[in-house]
């Protein structure tokens, strides 16, 4: 017979080894092991010097494909990308950019908006965590933020226009969208204050970074646009920064053009500011694969196939070799259907450009064995300044392809050099401008020559606005400044290749569809659907 | 006290006398049992002597034989009959004639945390018995229930030996967040199923409805299926041996054109040959599979343990694994029987050959007049740099055969399962009182490489060479304990369970990924001759995440008199992955039944029981971390000469991040007439599924983060469910048992994907599953829209082709023209299934048994990739690939536009397995089963469907998946990629012995 005092033990035994489980683990925090959290970071130096990176990974992909050097280039008269076969037809996208048909939903648009606003939210970010810290170092960063957050907001206002103005990151409002004057006047107020607090050096330290010659580069590319982006044109205002960064920085214009876009550009004394890629530690440099043809992998050895996508529009390219357009020493250029080499002007720039018969490292001519039945010489990898059509079956080999950055042997998919922001030279052309179109045609003239000279090509008698657009056009190609140049010059809603007139409200972008939904404080630009005017 | 030693020696004498002739009267009994229905025998009956370890069980004929002592009693037991007791007496031949049980509802079905009689269940529970199961060459036990319960779809598109299946309960009720019913192996919630071999598989029982699944919280959403392994028998030891062998080959592939046929197509790039491309990459595949198992016991221990060999080597080549999985399980009482402990350990090993997939979707394209070697440099398909392997320099192609030969693709798996149950009853100090206490512990490693020449075009670093190798380690423990009573109050019982739950569980990994090899010799196995690593191109990672989950359940069931059921329960449930501000949530379910058939008479009606039930259950996200607000590395920055890594945020905060809520309403009636001979249940359900865990695209200023985790939207599903079973014929010499289910899927439909500003889509619709390259990236085949139902496929209607050759669209929107943009688009068709049957016949005649079993799936579409992409004579199509030549090939097409011509009805009629077998009678000896039978899977398909395989897609896997148990993007039912495997049908051989 069991007493009371053992039932009673046994009981307690048995309930007292069941909550001492149950309660000590009601423990529900989580414990992270691969990832950090506001909490354990921003304690040491390095981790100021990684934080303020992020600041500038937002520039990286400004090199590859669907971003906003594609909506760019592509919506100008320098670059298509055509619609080979089963290959590039995309819905349709990279055609309606081309003709100016463009509407919200291309999905380009809304990467291009993420990329910006991606940045000026790590901007604000960053300038809000490093004011709370209020520390000196965190005071000198702020200055480098500020900047960057203009740059983007300087792309923003060249593009969409119409674009929110968030600069606060506390403030967890929805904005709306403020018209452009008011996005001009912020981006020229906060260079205004900063400009003399950033580093005027040019050596490691500042290489890759904001310093006081980018500041002035972007206020002066923003006073020259002026006209366009606010009714009151601010040619002298531009003139004057561009004065201050020849005379002052510490740039001078490269002996050989081609030297500031080569695999180790950083030593170019013409390049004001860069992003600095590499092929390993900061990738997304995709040109190779973006312009190149399938069969190039064999010509350059690299370790991915290109995808066979941008060429130039014949007519950007003949006014390289036009000596009626661009007067200099005639020799052999590639032109036309490139079956045998024609003459024409040798411009150095011509470097800019992949064009003609291309051959493999062993001397063999590369081939395409999937070339179309009409495509002019057949399997021999020629690429054809003439192009046949944009839709459907555009020449696989059809179309200079970009090689104004230099390819490298055995290259992977992602280049090591630098890409460039802004040089010198597009700042001695627009001081040439806002010159010019201040009244003092013969002062831009001698600027004008200067480019020309470097470029080996004989000098121009006299200028006149067109010569002074085509030269901005030869020198500056795929740098992303030519569909600004086209609308400051009046030439934006022109026909060209496979494109007809268009109509004006195409200059700024449409507000993409996925922000208009998510947002419904953000109204459309004028002109497309949705947008009520 | 003379008198009293001599009584004492009488006493002595007398009882010596006792035992002696106790002892020497040992006597041989035999005789034979039989079922008092039809008078047959009856097979593997136990025959204990009662009181004793002293047992035998009946052969094939029924007949028994035993030494027993004198005085003894023989105890008849056997499952579906009653067990009976006859004394021996002085008899030497005892025949018996045991009765069956009078209702088959009085078999026990296992429910969550116990067990009930089914006869009391109120909630939508089925069972799945061992000879139910599908049969043939299974290696994954979740094949061994395809087909059989209605609402439980389980599909596998091809026939890839080392992929998945996926598993969808009553339709589609969530999509961010687990889609697959939980899995419980004899208690271990979340067991993996790799542990167990589908012939250690006694019963599985699936917890279909909210009722039942809510005692099981936050994981129980998508369902519950409970797996009870086989355990020891108290009684003689049984050994079982069972074995076979099994060829399989390709039963469905698509059609494309012939070497001839294609030269034929204007346009055509003719390089010289005929090669066979499927055939070249494809064999015969085997299969063998050993299983031995050892059982046995007494009344106070039982064991089992068991030794499964699994061997295939696939249809592809390249392609297959070897595992063994060794498994015990063993039961002791002790402490006077009142506590019983359980231990159960289960370890697998598997070798795999996974091979890449992507092999088999180049050779169906491949351009038939090209051959397999050419070790030229300069011809159009110069392959000397690929070592010797025929290769086009077009886009997106790569000779099948070279990726077969020239690349490895392993991945080496354990898994380890232990498990201890203490439990203890304390009916001595409280009547009906039990505890127990249950602690499991599953580790499971994966160690994959994998490796590609540098003469290999795919992979192989452009002439370098590649190879990556890594590992992934998951572990979880679970630690449990119940307080269960039991007590009678009146007519009524009520049985109460109360209890704590604790289950952590840790994932860690490593790999690394490099190339530029001076030799191949090495494969994966010598990483450090990669010169990527030097050069900083190779890749390094490691990971960790763990999460946990915290419990407190209770559950009331009362039964009042035997007619009258109510079952009540809850589950307060905590989960690490929630938000800070919603971590605990409660789960309650409440359900009632009645069996009419006690209170009023029903003609013909042997048993109808009415039940409804109403309950809540919940679904946690499957990642953790991602309510906080973490940082991590965005890329590099050029500080001062050098790369250093950048950081920023990569999610953005949601602290009321909280669980997705089932609420699920069910009524049913189970049934059974005729003299028990026909069974039956149906299930009528709604099921509203609310706050589902998706990931929001959210506007880029304010937050920092592009995308947020919300609960968002709201699905509703509703359905009818029907199960019959009817023994048709039972007579002596022949059984005749014929069994089907089918499910009405009657509604899939997305109420709502807002919640108040957010919403998952613009606007309340969502595009997305891009068609692909070449050319069709940027064209989206699905759209899910509030308001409608689920699984809509989106495109153009064509009407026709125009002169040029591109199809014509219809103009949707009657403006004039065809827009190509969602404005001339519309819904052309749907990839969930409206009906599902599955039609089961067993017949035995004499020593013969046949097993047929047909399953079909009807109302559901399937756009067809393969067509959309290579269906036409477009100039890329021609020159670079093959064409595909279904019934709709239309010459005239040149251009490759996906539309509504390529989505397809796929219902399909199919016959999954069937099974003809011969029992050799046994007449004692030591082998007392032998049985031979010859099984065919997929034996074949009755569909319209001109794809490879018309099964239904519940989620979409892409065109190269790189991981084979990704769950895929479970918003966009309906697609057949080009990563589909072929289909394929098995003929299986094999032998069950019994000792």
């Amino acid at each position: 017979m069991k007493t009371k005092k053992s039932i009673f033990s046994r009981v307690l035994i048995v309930g007292l080894s069941l909550t001492f489980f149950t309660f000590s683990c009601t423990d529900l925090d989580e414990e992270l092991y691969s990832d950090v959290t506001a909490d354990n970071f921003f304690n040491t130096d390095e981790e100021f010097i990684a934080a303020l990176g992020a600041a500038y990974e937002g520039l990286r992909g400004i090199g590859n494909h669907s971003n906003l050097w594609s909506i760019n280039e592509i919506a100008s008269d320098e670059l298509v990308i055509t619609t080979k076969g089963g290959d590039w037809y995309d819905g349709g996208v990279l055609i309606q950019l081309h003709q100016h048909e463009y509407t919200p939903d291309n999905g380009f648009f809304n990467n291009a908006w993420t990329q910006m606003y991606g940045g000026v939210n790590t901007c604000n970010r960053l300038i809000y965590t490093f004011e709370q810290l209020g520390t000196p170092e965190a005071d000198a960063f702020i200055a480098e933020l500020r900047a960057i957050r203009a740059l983007w907001y300087y792309w923003l206002v060249d593009s969409f226009g119409r674009v929110p103005l968030v600069t606060d990151f506390t403030d967890a409002t929805v904005p709306a969208n403020v018209e452009r004057q008011q996005i001009y006047d912020f981006v020229e107020s906060e260079l205004n204050a900063i400009i003399e607090a950033l580093p005027t050096a040019k050596d490691a330290s500042t290489y890759g970074r904001m310093t006081k010659w980018a500041a002035l580069a972007i206020r002066c590319k923003l006073y020259l646009n002026a006209e366009v982006y606010t009714g009151t044109a601010q040619w002298q205002k531009a003139a004057d920064d561009a004065r201050n960064i020849i005379d002052n920085g510490p740039f001078n214009l490269e002996l050989t053009y081609s030297d500031n876009f080569a695999i180790t550009n950083q030593g170019s004394n013409e390049n004001i500011l860069v992003y600095p890629y590499d092929k390993v530690f900061a990738t997304g440099f995709n040109w190779p694969m973006m312009t190149l043809h399938y069969a190039s992998q064999g010509v350059y050895n690299f370790t991915a196939q290109p995808w066979n996508g941008y060429a130039t529009v014949e007519e950007f390219y003949n006014s390289y070799i036009d000596p009626a357009q661009n007067p200099g020493p005639q020799g052999d250029v590639w032109a036309g259907l490139a079956q045998t080499p024609s003459v024409g002007t040798q411009d150095a720039r011509l470097t800019n450009f992949i064009v003609g018969p291309q051959f493999n490292p062993d001397g063999t001519r590369a081939t395409d064995p999937g070339h179309e039945a009409n495509d002019p010489d057949g399997p021999p990898l020629t690429f054809t300044p003439q192009n046949n059509e944009i839709y459907p079956n555009g020449w696989r080999q059809g179309g200079a392809r970009i090689g104004k950055y230099e390819y490298e042997q055995g290259g992977t998919d992602n280049m090591s050099n630098d890409f460039v922001i802004f040089r010198l030279a597009d700042i001695i052309l627009s001081l040439a401008e806002a010159e010019f179109r201040g009244g003092d045609a013969p002062a831009a003239l001698i600027l004008v020559n200067n480019v020309r000279a470097r470029a080996g090509v004989d000098p121009f008698p006299a200028l006149t606005e067109d010569l002074l657009f085509a030269e901005r056009g030869r020198e500056m190609f795929a740098e992303m400044t030519r569909r600004q140049d086209l609308i400051r010059f009046g030439k934006y809603g022109d026909a060209w290749w496979e494109k007809g007139p268009s109509d004006d409200h195409y200059k700024l972008f449409p507000i993409p569809q996925p922000q208009i939904d998510s947002n419904n404080k953000l109204t459309q630009n004028d002109g497309y659907a949705g947008s009520g005017g | 006290m003379s008198r009293f030693y001599l009584y004492l020696s009488r006493c002595t004498t007398v009882l010596l006398m006792m035992t002696a002739s106790v002892a020497w009267s040992q006597s041989t009994v035999s005789g034979r049992v039989t079922s008092a229905d039809d008078g047959s025998g009856l097979p593997g009956v136990n025959v204990l002597e009662k009181g004793t370890q002293n047992g035998t069980v009946t052969n094939a004929d029924g007949s028994y034989s035993l030494t027993v002592g004198g005085d003894a009693t023989l105890v008849f037991s056997f499952v579906g009959f009653l067990t009976t007791e006859v004394a021996v007496g002085a008899q030497s031949t005892v025949d018996v004639a045991l009765q069956s049980d009078v209702t088959a509802l009085t078999e026990v079905v296992v429910v969550g945390y116990g067990t009930q009689e089914k006869k009391e269940i109120t909630s939508a529970v089925s069972s799945v018995k061992e000879t139910d199961f599908n049969r043939g060459t299974v290696n994954d036990p979740v094949q061994l229930l395809q087909g059989k319960v209605a609402g439980l779809n389980i599909t596998r598109p091809g026939g890839d030996p080392n992929g998945g299946f996926a598993i969808r309960l009553r339709g589609v009720s969530t999509f961010g967040a687990n889609t697959e019913p939980l899995i419980v192996i004899d208690g271990v919630i979340g067991g993996s199923l790799d542990t167990v071999d589908p012939n250690d598989i006694a019963s599985v029982d699936i917890l279909k409805d909210a009722s039942a699944a809510a005692i099981y919280g936050s994981r129980g959403g998508s369902g519950v299926v409970l797996i009870t392994t086989k355990s020891g028998k108290a009684g003689r030891v049984s050994v079982e041996y069972n074995g076979s062998v099994a060829a399989e080959s390709i039963a469905n592939t698509i059609d494309v054109m012939s070497a001839e046929e294609y030269r034929q197509v204007p346009g055509a790039r003719d390089l010289g040959s005929s090669t066979d491309w499927l055939d070249q990459v494809t064999r015969t595949g085997r299969a063998m599979v050993h299983n031995l198992s050892v059982g046995g016991g007494t009344p106070t221990t039982t064991y089992r343990v068991s030794f499964n060999y699994r061997g295939e080597e696939g249809v592809g080549k390249a392609s297959g694994f070897d595992q063994l999985n060794a498994r015990l399980n063993l039961s002791q009482k002790a402490l006077n029987d009142r506590a019983t402990f359980t231990f159960g350990l289960s370890t697998t090993s598997k070798d795999a050959e996974l091979g890449f997939d992507e092999a088999f979707n180049y050779a169906i394209i491949a351009n038939p007049t090209m051959p397999i070697y050419d070790n030229t440099t300069t011809s159009p398909t110069a392959g000397a740099n690929y070592g010797g392997y025929a290769e086009r320099d077009i886009f997106d192609f790569y000779n099948p055969l070279s990726i077969v030969e020239q690349t490895v693709n392993d991945k080496k798996e354990t898994r380890f399962l232990v498990s201890l149950r203490a439990e203890y009853d304390f009916s001595d100090i409280v009547e009906g009182l039990t505890a127990s206490a249950f602690y499991s512990q599953q580790r499971e490693n994966d160690l994959a490489g994998a490796f590609a020449r540098k003469t290999s075009k795919l992979g192989g670093g452009n002439g370098l060479g590649r190879a990556a190798r890594g590992t992934e380690d998951r572990f979880n423990h679970l630690f449990e304990t119940t307080l269960n009573y039991n007590k009678g109050i009146g007519t009524a019982d009520l049985n109460l369970l109360g209890g704590y739950s604790y289950q952590y569980f840790f994932t860690e990994g490593f790999g690394m990924e490099g190339g530029n090899f001076l030799t191949d010799a090495f494969t994966y196995n010598n990483m450090e001759a990669a010169l990527d690593f030097q050069n900083g191109l190779g890749e390094v990672y490691s990971f960790a995440h763990s999460n946990t989950l915290v419990a407190f359940f209770g559950r009331a069931n009362l039964n009042f008199a035997g007619n009258y059921f109510v079952s009540l329960s809850a589950r307060y449930e905590g989960s690490s992955r929630f938000g800070e501000n919603n971590k605990w949530g409660i789960f309650p379910a409440v359900s009632a039944g009645v069996t009419l058939s006690n209170l009023v008479s029903i003609p013909a009606v042997n048993s109808l029981k009415l039940r409804a039930s109403y309950g809540i259950t919940g679904n946690q996200p499957s990642d953790s971390y991602i309510s906080l607000q973490r940082f991590g590395q965005t890329g590099s920055f050029f500080f001062n000469g050098i790369y250093g890594p950048s950081y920023g945020p990569i999610s953005n905060p949601n602290p009321d991040l909280s669980w997705e809520t089932k609420a699920e309403f069910d009524v049913g009636v189970d049934f059974s007439m005729l003299d028990n001979r026909l069974t039956g249940t149906i299930d009528y359900y709604t099921r509203n599924t609310k706050d589902l865990l998706v990931g929001v695209n959210v506007p880029v200023p304010p937050n920092l983060f592009r995308e947020t985790i919300v609960n968002i939207g709201e699905i509703e599903n509703q359905g009818l469910e029907f199960a019959f079973t009817y023994a048709a014929i039972n007579k002596a010499n022949f059984t005749w048992e014929t069994g089907i289910n089918w499910t009405n899927y009657l509604s899939n439909k997305i109420v709502s994907l807002t919640s108040g500003e957010l919403s998952f889509g613009e606007g309340g619709v969502i595009y997305r599953s891009g068609m692909g390259s070449p050319g069709q990236n940027d064209t989206e085949l699905v759209r899910v829209k509030e308001g409608d139902e689920f699984g809509q496929l989106w495109g153009p209607v064509k009407e026709g082709v125009n002169d040029d050759g591109t199809p014509k669209f219809a103009d949707l929107n009657g403006d004039g023209t065809f827009c190509d943009c969602d404005d001339d688009r519309t819904v052309i068709g749907n990839g969930m299934p409206k009906f599902q049957f599955g039609f089961n016949n067993s017949f035995t005649l004499g020593n013969w048994d046949l097993n047929v079993f047909l399953r079909g799936t009807f109302g559901h579409d399937l756009l067809n990739s393969y067509r959309g992409f290579y269906e036409n004579n477009e100039v890329t199509t021609v020159g670079n690939y093959n064409i595909v030549n279904t019934e709709y090939y239309d010459p005239a097409i040149t251009k490759a536009v996906v539309n509504s011509s390529h989505v397809e009805d796929a219902w399909f009629i199919r016959l999954d397995n069937a099974s003809l077998g011969y029992s050799f009678p046994m007449t004692g000896g030591a082998v007392n089963k032998f049985r031979l039978y010859f099984a065919a899977q997929n034996l074949f398909t009755i569909t319209d469907y001109t794809g490879i395989d018309p099964e239904v897609r519940y989620a979409d896997r892409g065109d190269s998946p790189t991981n084979p148990n990704d769950p895929g993007d479970g918003l966009s039912p309906g697609i057949e990629r080009r990563s589909t495997y072929f289909t394929t049908r098995i003929f299986t051989f094999g032998v069950n012995l019994g000792f």
